[in-house]
């Protein structure tokens, strides 16, 4: 055990994700052809030494309940702490009048009692729906060494995200302003990974409440940026945050850069997820596949470019798919045709078919269609 | 724990005809057909067949495999009552030996099957590549009121002296049984899998060990002495895809069967998985110049070359304008730009350097010099390496005899 815990937060917000995100919260929206978005938060927290950790869920968390488990797969079913999931607590009362959250202030009022338990020093919190691979254990440290009292983590690079949040720095590093809802954005933008210490949050938590504060960016960041030493942390590598159905394509499809793979799939901080008892994959005699991410169990026999197939998908002879990210159990039929397709599981597209996104505006098939 | 039948797979032979391969792991350890290793299919077969109870038996250089085996969990066999355990020989008040032959290695662990105090116990190998449902076999052995159940499958009549060879009456049971005959009376060859009735099995392995004579093997001792005493002996046939994988060549031919399921080997058939435990990687990468034709290939691969019938296990990287066929790539091998690799089998880590000629094919070589290429595990070719078709190196690069 080290002093560090993880709080994961999943639940829904407002987001873009269409047919995608109709079924399951964010975190558990599958990517990079064999995870699901929050095995990357939750391999970040192992990888750093993290034993014990909270997962907040709400909305639609059938999905995230099968995924997660008793928690094994990341090493996190422990007989003391490890992977702890935590539902509404207080079910009898209606949070802002709806049974939804209205902010991070209240998801963690509502499991106030689980922040008793937390038996280390410091917390960090981060989204479900953020990929990434952090150096956790060195933004933790730095934390420490550092005398702030939350540290943030920011992205460094152009993408922009739905309802991000944005930081002003002074030279030093210290937050001077936070901004979100911005038009144009501008500074550094937030993965939403903040290290603060234990006593710090349930503070914060029981502020807030007293106040009906509910928001951790306007009533927390926002408002005691003052009195509060707010430190950032600028990461350099790939920080994905999925929000929209263009950003989950533009996102995948930057996985076929080698060196984004080498920053995200590095050997020394592996991402844990469940495992398939799939075969190994398979290309068939007259079947071609180039600059593609292919998962175990696919079974290719016609043509695939530029796309990212999930465990067993299978491209039966003649069939086209460029410029795809099809999930498990994706069958194309003979001589379909797919471009700029995302299509989730179970979907079946029939011989001769063919459809056709942009990259600017991806199709998505819903699960189980069949088209 | 009273179980009704629980299964022992031997796991503790050498396989020294797969030479350099086993030179640092026990057969069962070995990699097969990509993602998994020989064990995974007897394992797969028990859970799959509702039997939550194995021992396995291990002797010869078990670090890998008893790691490999770990809890159970991939194989569902890490259950509070029953699970996978492995037993190695152990040394007692009076001391104690190793498995002296198969027969033995269960007479050791006669204390373990009685813990479960089972009516029927399943006698294993760890050497076979098949998918088998025991409960049918277990079915007969029931049905048949034998005290053993052999399974047999049908072999060509031009092969059956090189088997194990059961002759039996009209309603399949073994009347005799003659280890490779010259003159076979029959054309069912044993598979080495075996139902016993564990009273009686226990009786006859006291028997075996008291004769000083015995060489204390199952095929040798015990199921002619079972057969000379009279007991009831049943044959259970099977008519599935089977492959004793203890050759190089048959192991090979094994890897390319996986790669057409019109061999009888279907692994993407879903209805009876076979499970293996499987590394963290992300999936393969095929690269823009890549060119893989009726293969398979793994996670964590990075493939930029050519790849033609080959099984690609995981972490594999094969770099551009290299060519990869008819072979097969155990974890963790680099193929550097440009090499090429025929008729190969290249042990787990092997690093093939740019511009290597590892093996030939059948075609442009003299049919008494060719064979299969054999890359020891961690062997590593310096560039421009020319390795003929046939050949065998050790880790050190050495040529090794078979």
């Amino acid at each position: 055990m080290n002093g560090l815990h993880g709080m994961i937060f999943s639940y829904e917000k407002r987001n873009n994700l269409r047919e995608l995100g109709e079924i399951r919260a964010a975190s558990s929206i599958p990517f990079g052809g064999r995870y699901r978005a929050v095995d990357f938060a939750l391999s970040n927290l192992v990888n750093a030494g993290v034993t014990d950790v909270g997962i907040v869920l709400h909305g639609p968390y059938q999905s995230m309940l099968d995924h997660l488990g008793t928690g094994k797969d990341w090493d996190l079913s422990r007989k003391r702490g490890g992977l702890k999931v935590l539902p509404l607590f207080d079910y009898k009362k209606k949070w802002g009048g709806k049974s939804a959250f209205r902010g991070k202030m209240e998801a963690l009022a509502d499991v106030r009692s689980y922040l008793d338990t937390i038996r280390q020093d410091y917390v960090v919190m981060m989204e479900g729906d953020l990929v990434v691979n952090l150096p956790l254990s060195d933004i933790y440290r730095s934390h420490v060494e550092s005398g702030a009292d939350i540290t943030v983590v920011c992205g460094n690079d152009s993408f922009e995200t739905e309802n991000g949040t944005y930081f002003q720095l002074d030279q030093d590093g210290r937050v001077t302003d936070v901004l979100y809802h911005l038009h144009t954005p501008r500074g550094y933008r937030g993965l939403e990974v903040y290290v603060l210490s234990t006593a710090l949050l349930k503070e914060l938590v029981d502020d807030c409440t007293s106040r009906d504060e509910y928001s951790w960016r306007r009533d927390v960041l926002q408002a005691r940026k003052g009195p509060l030493y707010l430190r950032s942390y600028i990461w350099n590598g790939f920080a994905a945050q999925i929000r929209s159905v263009q950003e989950y394509y533009d996102r995948s499809m930057q996985l076929l850069d080698p060196a984004i793979r080498a920053d995200l799939f590095r050997l020394d901080r592996p991402i844990l997820a469940k495992g398939a008892d799939k075969s190994s994959a398979y290309i068939g005699p007259d079947g071609r596949c180039l600059n593609s991410m292919v998962a175990d169990g696919c079974c290719i026999e016609g043509i695939v470019e530029n796309s990212i197939l999930f465990p067993g998908v299978s491209v039966e002879s003649g069939a086209v798919v460029r410029n795809c990210v099809l999930f498990k159990e994706t069958t194309v039929r003979r001589n379909a045709e797919l471009a700029y397709i995302i299509a989730d599981k179970n979907v079946e597209v029939l011989p001769d078919r063919t459809l056709m996104g942009h990259s600017s505006y991806p199709i998505v098939l819903a699960k189980g269609a069949q088209i | 724990m009273k179980k009704e039948c629980i299964a022992m797979l031997l796991a503790g032979g050498q396989g020294s005809r797969l030479y350099v391969l086993t030179s640092e792991m026990a057969k069962p350890a070995v990699a097969f057909g990509g993602k998994y290793r020989i064990i995974d299919f007897p394992l797969s077969n028990c859970t799959n067949s509702g039997i939550d109870t194995v021992g396995v038996l291990t002797q010869y250089r078990p670090l890998e495999l008893n790691s490999y085996i770990g809890s159970g969990q991939p194989w569902d066999l890490d259950g509070s009552s029953g699970g996978v355990h492995v037993l190695p020989p152990y040394m007692g008040s009076e001391g104690g030996t190793w498995y002296k032959g198969t027969a033995n290695a269960i007479y050791q662990n006669i204390g373990f099957v009685d813990l479960y105090d089972p009516e029927y116990v399943v006698i294993l190998s760890g050497d076979h590549i098949y998918k088998m449902d025991y409960s049918k076999m277990l079915a007969r052995h029931k049905a048949a009121g034998a005290a053993c159940t052999i399974s047999v499958m049908e072999v060509p009549w031009a092969e059956a002296s090189r088997f194990g060879i059961m002759n039996v009456d009209d309603s399949d049971y073994v009347t005799e049984f003659a280890e490779k005959p010259k003159d076979p009376k029959s054309n069912l060859a044993s598979m080495g899998i075996y139902v016993f009735s564990w009273k009686v099995l226990r009786k006859y392995l006291e028997a075996d060990e008291a004769d000083s004579a015995s060489e204390n093997d199952f095929g040798k001792n015990v199921i002619p002495a079972m057969l000379a005493a009279g007991e009831r002996m049943a044959a259970y046939r099977f008519s599935g895809y089977w492959k004793d994988v203890g050759t190089l060549e048959s192991l090979w031919d094994a890897n390319m069967d996986m790669l057409s399921p019109e061999s009888g080997l279907d692994l993407l058939d879903e209805s009876w998985p076979v499970y293996a435990r499987s590394i963290n990687a992300s999936p393969a990468f095929l690269g823009y110049r890549s060119k893989v034709s009726h293969s398979a290939f793994n996670r964590g691969s990075d493939i930029e070359g050519t790849v033609e019938n080959s099984v690609l296990s995981p972490l594999v990287h094969i770099g551009e304008g290299a060519r990869v066929s008819y072979s097969v790539l155990l974890p963790g091998v680099t193929v550097e730009p440009g090499a090429v690799v025929e008729y190969a089998i290249l042990g787990e880590r092997c690093h093939v350097g740019r511009g290597c000629h590892v093996g030939g094919t059948p075609e442009q070589t003299a049919a008494e010099q060719w064979g299969l290429t054999v890359l020891a595990p961690d062997c590593t070719l310096e560039e421009e390496r020319r390795v003929p078709a046939g050949t065998m190196l050790d880790r050190n690069g050495k040529e090794v005899s078979r």
